[in-house]
């Protein structure tokens, strides 16, 4: 079994999904990829991959919050950090930035990422959870 | 009313009636050597026509005259001008006839014969009176004039102020509702208001503070305060309250004026108008996000990629950047048709033709995907009037979506037809298919059907809007009929007759 860690990314667009594919395997983690909601919750409960970054705007426009709410209330995803990747803002209209505590509450998510995504930011917060894990 | 003004120089009138001749001649000289302006009548008959055509100040009428009685003039001056002062003279002076002369409206009797002094000192004192009478009556009729004016200006501010759909409410400084218009009650969810009533208990706290801001504002130049309420949610009822204040004068405020408005129709625009930018600014930015990853892993000399890989990606920016052109001018056909900026050219098109080439320019799309496409032009030949572009960016639109969203090998059936006075033209396909919920969403901008089975068809999510647009903009009519897994039948009516 690889000791790499297993990341669950979940996005719409195939080509920001195969980028961030490229991007996070060059970091050395092991990359396991779905293409909605839908799939991406199926593919949680069966790979119980160590993180998830997750797309906001997939099928509906709050298709990532829900992704997360769902992984979030299973046992393993508890223990894992979901990041909510979204190029969504309060400056593009939308009222979703999860600005306040109150939507952070809400989302549950454990990090917001705005797109096009900082690997070396990403890289480090991820890593961060991981310490406070051991 | 100018006779009093210039009565230096203003000569009183006097009408003389008696049928003897040398009173008349006396009488005249007398009074024009002290300044009055004399008529002189000889006999009734004469007294009633002077009397009658111009208005005397003063007049000095004989009882007894052989054709008409000096009562009977003394009535017919009276009742065309009850200003003329009237004296009556006579020899035969009785208590009854003084009674009875007085009674018809002279101001008192002479007894003839008469000095120069009495007569003189009855017409000054007859004219004193004249004078206080008309001055009497200008005021009247001033008062009367300007009562008149207050109650019509009252009832004019009352139907104005009561017709208006704004909202208006004035509250004295004591918080007594003092005037209110019957659309006020809808502002203020209300039932009634009685005038006079102690209101500010009953005003939503924001009305409130406006009113007591503008009641304890205490610098001399006043202000106004406006703020918008959601009466209701979700843009229901949205209303706009300025209030300003009622000075006395001498600047203090009496009152406030609050005028509300409706403006819930506004909100909706203005929703609508920034959700629309909110979804036009995010589907811009994806393919730019898809464009700038792919630059970005061409740059990182961390990453290493294979020369297919890197071929791969160009292809894939250039596809993005390619939806991306598309959406733009989409964009802007969708604004330059909001704007009615569209220049239209009206002239016989044929939709057998139209259709015929849109088909030969998807050729190429039709033959990668083994499309079956079962149109015969000659057998439907269709002609309306209408602008050739529009209808071509119309069918290019379904035409388009039918392959795009049909399956590999599948089929395209293109009929036309009359129905009444309309074109029907339906495009069926047997391809992807709507969910339910999908299909009320069809028209709408940035709307397109996101599941497994169309993740992988690229599209603006404009095409439909931009194809309704035109349908209803020629008065037309869109129907879309579908079943999940089953296909899609577009059925589009365009007039044969365009009214413009």
């Amino acid at each position: 079994m690889s000791n790499k860690k297993k990341i669950l990314l979940v996005d719409d667009d195939l080509d920001l999904l195969e980028q961030n594919k490229i991007l996070i395997e060059s970091k050395g983690y092991e990359v396991i990829t779905a293409t909605s909601g839908k799939e991406g919750f199926e593919t949680f409960k069966k790979v119980k991959p160590d993180a998830c970054v997750v797309d906001l705007i997939m099928e509906e426009h709050d298709s990532g919050f829900i992704l997360c709410y769902r992984i979030k209330k299973e046992e393993h995803g508890k223990n894992i950090p979901v990041f909510i990747l979204t190029s969504a803002t309060y400056d593009t209209g939308f009222k979703f930035g999860a600005s306040t505590t109150e939507e952070k509450e809400w989302i549950k998510a454990d990090a917001l990422l705005n797109k096009p995504v900082i690997i070396e930011e990403f890289v480090q917060k991820l890593e961060a959870f991981f310490e406070l894990k051991k | 009313m100018t006779k009093i003004e210039i009565m230096n120089t203003y000569k009183p009138k006097v009408l003389i009636v008696d049928d003897e001749k040398g009173l008349r001649i006396g009488a005249q000289r007398l009074l024009t050597r002290e300044n009055y302006d004399v008529t002189t009548a000889e006999n009734g008959t004469d007294g009633i026509k002077f009397g009658t055509e111009t208005e005397f100040d003063l007049a000095v009428i004989d009882l007894k005259m052989p054709d008409v009685d000096g009562l009977e003039v003394l009535q017919q001056i009276k009742a065309k001008y009850p200003n003329t002062v009237c004296f009556i003279a006579t020899a035969f002076a009785s208590y009854e006839t003084a009674v009875e002369a007085t009674r018809l409206g002279a101001h008192s009797y002479i007894p003839k014969p008469f000095t120069p002094e009495e007569l003189l000192s009855n017409l000054k004192e007859g004219y004193q009176i004249r004078l206080v009478n008309l001055e009497a009556e200008k005021w009247h009729k001033e008062r009367e004039e300007r009562l008149l004016e207050v109650a019509f200006e009252k009832t004019r501010m009352n139907t104005i102020v009561n017709s208006i759909t704004d909202g208006v409410l004035v509250v004295n400084r004591d918080g007594l509702a003092v005037l209110y218009n019957p659309s006020a009650l809808r502002f203020l969810e209300l039932p009634r208001i009685a005038v006079e009533e102690y209101i500010l208990d009953k005003l939503r706290p924001e009305i409130f503070e406006l009113f007591k801001k503008i009641v304890e504002e205490k610098s001399a130049e006043q202000k106004s305060y406006t703020i918008q309420i959601e009466l209701k949610p979700n843009r229901e009822f949205f209303i706009e309250a300025t209030a300003s204040a009622v000075l006395h004068p001498g600047e203090n405020v009496a009152g406030v004026v609050i005028v509300f408005k409706d403006i819930t129709e506004l909100k909706k625009i203005e929703f609508v108008k920034s959700q629309f930018v909110s979804m036009v600014s995010h589907e811009l930015k994806a393919p730019i996000a898809a464009v700038y990853g792919f630059l970005k892993l061409f740059n990182d000399d961390s990453i290493k990629l294979s020369p297919e890989q890197k071929k791969e990606y160009e292809n894939r920016s250039m596809v993005r950047l390619d939806g991306l052109l598309k959406m733009v001018n989409d964009l802007l056909d969708i604004s330059r048709m909001e704007m009615q900026t569209v220049h239209r050219e009206i002239k016989r098109v044929c939709i057998h033709e139209v259709i015929a080439s849109i088909l030969e320019l998807f050729q190429i799309d039709i033959n990668k995907k083994g499309i079956h496409v079962i149109f015969d032009q000659d057998e439907y030949k269709q002609c309306i009037k209408a602008d050739s572009d529009e209808i071509t960016r119309l069918f290019t639109n379904l035409i388009s979506n039918a392959i795009k969203y049909n399956r590999e090998q599948g089929t395209i059936t293109i009929t036309l037809s009359l129905s009444d006075d309309y074109l029907l033209a339906t495009i069926k396909d047997n391809g992807i298919g709507l969910k339910p919920e999908e299909k009320n969403k069809l028209f709408t901008e940035f709307f397109r059907a996101k599941n497994e089975k169309t993740k992988n068809i690229s599209g603006t999510g404009l095409g439909l809007s931009i194809v309704k647009r035109i349908v209803d903009s020629y008065s037309g009519k869109i129907e879309v009929e579908s079943d999940y897994g089953e296909g899609t039948t577009f059925k589009v009516f365009l007039p044969t007759i365009i009214s413009n």
